[in-house]
């Protein structure tokens, strides 16, 4: 029993180790790429131990420190009011889809379902946000369209619900009295810590990593999050290399090119490797508490 | 099941309506667009001098920028501003699209009917645009109003936009033809006293290759930018807008042929391979992602072939950080393509399509204009040196002086200052350049390709899939190039240059060219 | 009868406040998902803006026949259903080990640290994943082709041109960007399975394995059936950055890395037709409903709580 204890330790450390490691290698790659010379890149490709350091890539993104750290505040505020927008619809519309008596409650499911296949396309969602609602220019523009909720993660909390909270929990609940709102906050909340975390860190790391709004949506420089500011440096400098016959601007001799996609992929994922472990205490936390009441 | 499939009818029934009533007020939006323009082009039938003692109204102007600092264009915009409300009672609003994101960004407003009056247009979507019906009709509007804009492009120049004779958009004026040549870095030249005036061909280029191979084993002899081609740098024919259907020698008595199934292709990309198997190329030439720029600068590549004008060395050399000399290999042409590169046309849904014709009139006419948009305010972006020629303020470079245009692409480039450092006499040498150039004679055909828009897709597919190793040597030509030809076929090319032939044939007649 | 629809009201009426909370997802569903909807429309017309969208005619299907107009049509649809079903297999079955070793572990910090690195992957781009795989199989820079090679004393590798090797270096590539991620579904749904369960199975003497075998899969049967429905229904359609990028877009190698959504960027990239990728995507939905719609039946035939609706 200790040996096999002991065994099933060696092995899942073994296989986790070794994935680890093809995680982190690359990063460390990106990391020593972008303090490597452009030069040096063009020349010898990438490598971890180059020949010629250089810092101008961040030099030129300290230089745009002020454009930078604003959009960082974006960032951060779209993240924060997002995924807490977004976990209270998607748990909204999950719980009372799990429940087996709601009549209709399949229609309902189809109903979400369908948009997990379908959709418009761009253009016609582009015209609904901006002809009817809008949006263009505003903060809304980075929180709501395509981002806010999904039929997947509203799908997948209805699985956990309907797998993880008995019936008879929720019946009793109703015998006492309680009102399905106070089912829905003080039983279903509380005994699905684990996936509310899973869903919130999905969410977080959507609206982080999303660009898309921005790009489409947004004119006005002061409304760009961290991704546009940095997705616009960079496919401005790629314009300027590649139509350089056009006899582009004096400005791209002196700006750095290669080591710039790192710098900034490095500038964009450093904050959010700061700040998971803390929030991954939290998410263990909610899975250990999960667990015990569940 | 049944249950469901109800539901979601009922659900699809009830947002038909919603849709219904929404179609209905975009209609009457449409409507009262169209009576819009009607009542506009009905008045400017009369001469309009009453309307300039009109109320200023808002023009918005889009333009790509490369620039993520808006600051400067902001004053530029307020300063521009004074004189647009006096000459032509116009307030011109900037709509600054980051050039990377144009085609997005651009597509979305269009098919939105967002609020635009005067657009850049891209040469390569042009024929897409008018086909689609996004830009209206100039011929009338410039007749009126753009005196500037023929003072300053000859008729020929402006009837190579014309569509089914109509024109839909004003090219800029800067270089309207290209030339071929061979640009290598200096130092090297020197070094190896390499006689650049005996450069002719190509065949004296691989000479000049072979003797950087030896003498230069640490740099590639030679290389193309990015994911272009060597064929996309050295044209020998009129690629007739899209290279699928060309005119080889820029005449061939008007005949369309498949450029691919030439003789001189398959020599081109012989020639290539050849070159690739002696070390001449990058060994990963076919997925190389660098540019030029960055190939250059970092001293890997030691030479390169492209497109040419008049100030090529100067420009390459502040590019590349290194100084390069040119030859030129093929003489100057002029093909519709040239002209067509970069214009500015009128959306089909502005309002306010005289008062886009008088601004854009500005930008060929008005020399304060013309530099707003080139080079920003005086004293704060830059300073006069002598009349015409310009230098940045003290202490400052292209980087840090906080204004940055695309200048080529803005009304009348010669009317344009012209930098300390570059030749003085830029401008008339590039007009000379551009009077020097043969014209194809296909000059102002421009292909509409909706027609045949399935074979359209299938083939740029299959060019996809075999141009850039093709053209770069990586794989072997007597192998490989059958295939492409064959795949070509399968997938309709013949139906493409059969449907080009037909509207080079009609536009002859129309045009009086034999 | 009349006391049944009696009942029937005051039992709907108990509903109520459930239909309430569904308010505001299904009006963000309306908005963002619905309304657009008519956008379908655009695969049937030819678009022209002086028009309007509603106002461009109809052309059937004209805007399809691209999708079939040649023999890649084969191949490109080959192609997305195999890696499809490659990655749904392996991909989810990686997670799903990941996520019982993970549950595994008795140190904290190391599982913490694990699952920290292991989200790497999902944060990079996929255009710096591209770079990062050329910078291992680049034909003269590369890694594999410099170091790796030369030491077993193998010649060099023309990774970009051969297309036999794509169908590996392609799922092996899906695999490492999104296990970190996905395992993190199945950590919280083993998370959430009674300790009580594994502490009997412990008595009685099970072993690992069989606990594994016995509790840990059947308990998130659920979930693995959701997630494949979903991905079934997803099964026309690519991850485009995964087939355009990291291949560097090499014609040689489009055999075995030609997809769906590749093809039809490629082909558009010119004509800019919405009209035409309306079409492809509205064909991708089609199929991808269908097989969701029969492959959800058979689900419910074998065990109706597992099924979609």
């Amino acid at each position: 029993m200790k040996n096999q204890y002991r065994g099933w330790q060696v092995a899942s450390h073994l296989v986790l180790g070794l994935f680890s490691l093809a995680c982190i290698l690359p990063f460390v790659l990106l990391f020593i790429s972008s303090i490597t010379d452009d030069k040096a890149i063009v020349r010898d490709g990438y490598s971890f131990f180059p020949s010629e350091f250089s810092f101008g890539a961040y030099e030129y993104l300290w230089k745009n420190s002020d454009t930078i750290l604003h959009a960082y505040g974006i960032t951060i505020l779209i993240t924060v009011v997002g995924t807490v927008t977004s976990l209270a619809i998607t748990s909204l519309l999950a719980y009372p889809l799990s429940r087996r008596d709601l009549p209709g409650g399949k229609v309902l499911a189809f109903i979400v379902f369908f948009t997990l296949l379908f959709n418009g396309g761009l253009v016609p969602t582009y015209m609904v946000y901006t002809k009817v609602f809008e949006l263009q220019n505003t903060l809304w523009a980075q929180l709501i369209p395509w981002l806010l909720m999904n039929g997947f993660n509203v799908l997948l909390m209805r699985a956990f619900f309907t797998n993880t909270i008995p019936t008879a929990v929720i019946e009793s609940a109703s015998i006492d009295g309680a009102s399905e709102f106070k089912i829905y906050y003080r039983i279903i909340l509380q005994l699905s810590l684990p996936i509310l975390a899973t869903i919130g860190l999905f969410q977080a790391l959507a609206f982080w990593n999303d660009w898309n709004n921005g790009l489409i949506f947004i004119n006005d420089p002061n409304l760009l999050n961290l991704q546009n500011v940095l997705n616009r440096i960079m496919s401005n400098i790629e314009f300027l290399s590649m139509n350089s016959s056009m006899g582009a601007t004096d400005a791209l001799a002196m700006l750095p090119k290669e080591t710039f996609r790192m710098a900034i992929a490095v500038v964009a994922i450093v904050p959010i490797l700061l700040a998971y472990p803390f929030f991954q205490k939290y998410f263990v936390k909610g899975l250990m508490i999960g667990a015990v009441k569940g | 099941m049944k249950r469901v499939m109800q539901g979601s009818l009922l659900l699809l029934l009830s947002f038909a309506l919603i849709l219904s009533a929404c179609g209905g007020s975009n209609n009457k939006d449409n409507n009262g667009a169209a009576s819009g323009n009607s009542e506009n082009s009905a008045e400017s039938g009369k001469p309009s001098a009453a309307e300039d003692d009109g109320p200023v109204e808002e023009l918005i102007v889009a333009f790509p920028i490369v620039s993520p600092d808006l600051t400067g264009l902001q004053l530029v915009e307020q300063e521009m501003n004074k004189i647009t409300e006096s000459k032509i009672k116009v307030r011109v609003k900037f709509m600054p699209i980051n050039a990377g994101e144009w085609l997005q960004r651009t597509n979305l407003i269009f098919s939105s009917n967002e609020k635009l009056d005067l657009t850049y247009v891209h040469g390569t979507m042009y024929s897409n645009m008018v086909a689609k019906g996004m830009l209206s009709p100039l011929d009338d509007l410039i007749g009126e109003y753009g005196s500037g804009i023929t003072a300053s492009l000859e008729q020929k120049y402006l009837n190579a936009t014309k569509i089914g004779g109509k024109i839909y958009s004003v090219p800029s004026v800067r270089d309207l033809a290209g030339s071929y040549g061979y640009t290598i870095r200096k130092d090297l030249v020197e070094k190896h006293n390499i006689d650049m005036s005996a450069i002719k061909t190509l065949d004296d280029v691989a000479n000049v290759l072979q003797l950087l191979k030896e003498k230069e084993p640490d740099r590639v002899p030679i290389s193309t930018g990015g994911t272009q081609s060597f064929r996309d740098v050295y044209k020998f024919y009129d690629e007739l807008g899209d290279n699928m259907g060309v005119l080889p020698h820029y005449d061939n008595g008007l005949k369309v042929v498949n450029l691919f199934e030439t003789q001189e292709y398959a020599d081109f990309v012989k020639r290539i391979r050849e070159w690739y198997k002696a070390g001449y190329i990058l060994s990963d030439a076919a997925t190389n992602k660098l540019s030029l720029v960055e190939l250059m600068s970092s001293g890997k590549v030691a030479s390169y072939i492209g497109m040419q004008k008049p100030g090529f060395d100067v420009q390459e050399t502040k590019n590349n950080g290194v100084e390069v000399v040119s030859a030129e290999l093929n003489p100057p042409y002029s093909t519709t393509s040239n002209i067509t590169l970069a214009m500015w046309g009128i959306p089909v849904h502005s309002k306010l399509p005289e008062k886009a014709m008088k601004f854009l009139n500005l930008m060929y006419e008005d020399e304060n204009i013309v530099n707003l948009f080139s080079w920003g305010i005086e004293g704060t972006h830059y300073v006069k040196v002598q009349d015409k020629i310009i230098k940045y303020p003290e202490g400052k470079d292209a980087n840090s002086v906080g204004f940055n245009s695309l200048q080529w692409m803005f009304g009348n480039q010669f009317k344009a200052y012209v930098l300390e450092s570059n030749d003085p006499e830029i401008w008339s040498k590039m007009k000379e350049f551009n009077e020097s150039a043969t014209p194809s004679k296909a000059l102002g055909f421009i292909f509409d390709g909706s027609n045949v828009k399935t074979e359209y897709a299938a083939v740029s597919n299959v060019i996809n899939e075999y141009k850039l190793s093709l053209e770069t040597g990586s794989v072997d030509p007597d192998k490989i190039l059958p295939q492409f030809i064959d795949k070509l076929q399968a997938a309709g090319i013949d139906k493409i240059v059969a449907e080009k032939q037909k509207q080079l044939d009609e536009w002859a007649a129309a045009n009086g060219v034999k | 009868m009349n006391t049944e629809v009696k009942r029937k009201r005051i039992n709907l009426r108990r509903y109520i406040p459930l239909y309430i909370m569904t308010i505001p997802g299904l009006a963000y569903l309306l908005i963002n998902n619905y309304l657009p909807m008519f956008g379908l429309s655009i695969a049937f017309k030819d678009i022209n803006y002086a028009k309007g969208i509603w106002g461009s005619d109809w052309v059937g299907f004209k805007n399809f026949s691209y999708l079939f107009a040649t023999s890649d049509a084969y191949i490109i649809t080959r192609n997305t259903i195999l890696y499809n079903a490659v990655f749904i297999v392996l991909g989810l079955g990686f997670a799903i080990l990941i996520a019982i070793l993970l549950n595994e572990i008795r140190s904290r910090f190391s599982q913490r640290f694990y699952q920290s690195v292991m989200i790497l992957p999902h944060m990079i781009s996929i255009i710096l994943v591209s770079y990062l795989v050329y910078a291992l199989l680049g034909p003269a820079t590369g890694f594999v082709n410099k170091t790796i090679l030369p030491m077993l004393g193998v010649e060099p590798i023309s990774w970009y041109l051969e297309s036999k090797y794509w169908p590996y270096i392609l799922t092996i590539v899906h695999i490492w960007k999104g296990a970190g991620y996905s395992c993190i579904v199945f950590l919280a749904a083993i998370i959430g399975i009674d300790r009580e369960y594994y502490e009997a199975a412990g008595l009685d003497g099970a072993s690992k394995w069989q606990q594994i075998r016995k509790i840990t899969l059947p308990m998130i049967s659920p979930i693995i059936t959701m997630l494949t429905l979903l991905a079934i229904g997803r099964i026309f359609y690519s991850d485009f950055g995964l087939f355009y990028q990291i291949p560097m877009n090499s014609g040689a190698i489009y055999d075995t890395t030609n997809v769906i959504d590749t093809y039809v960027f490629r082909g558009l990239m010119q004509l800019g037709d919405i009209g035409m990728s309306a079409a492809a995507g509205f064909y991708q939905s089609i199929v991808g409903f269908v097989l969701v719609l029969v492959s959800n039946y058979i689900v419910r035939k074998i065990d109706r709580d597992n099924a979609l609706f």
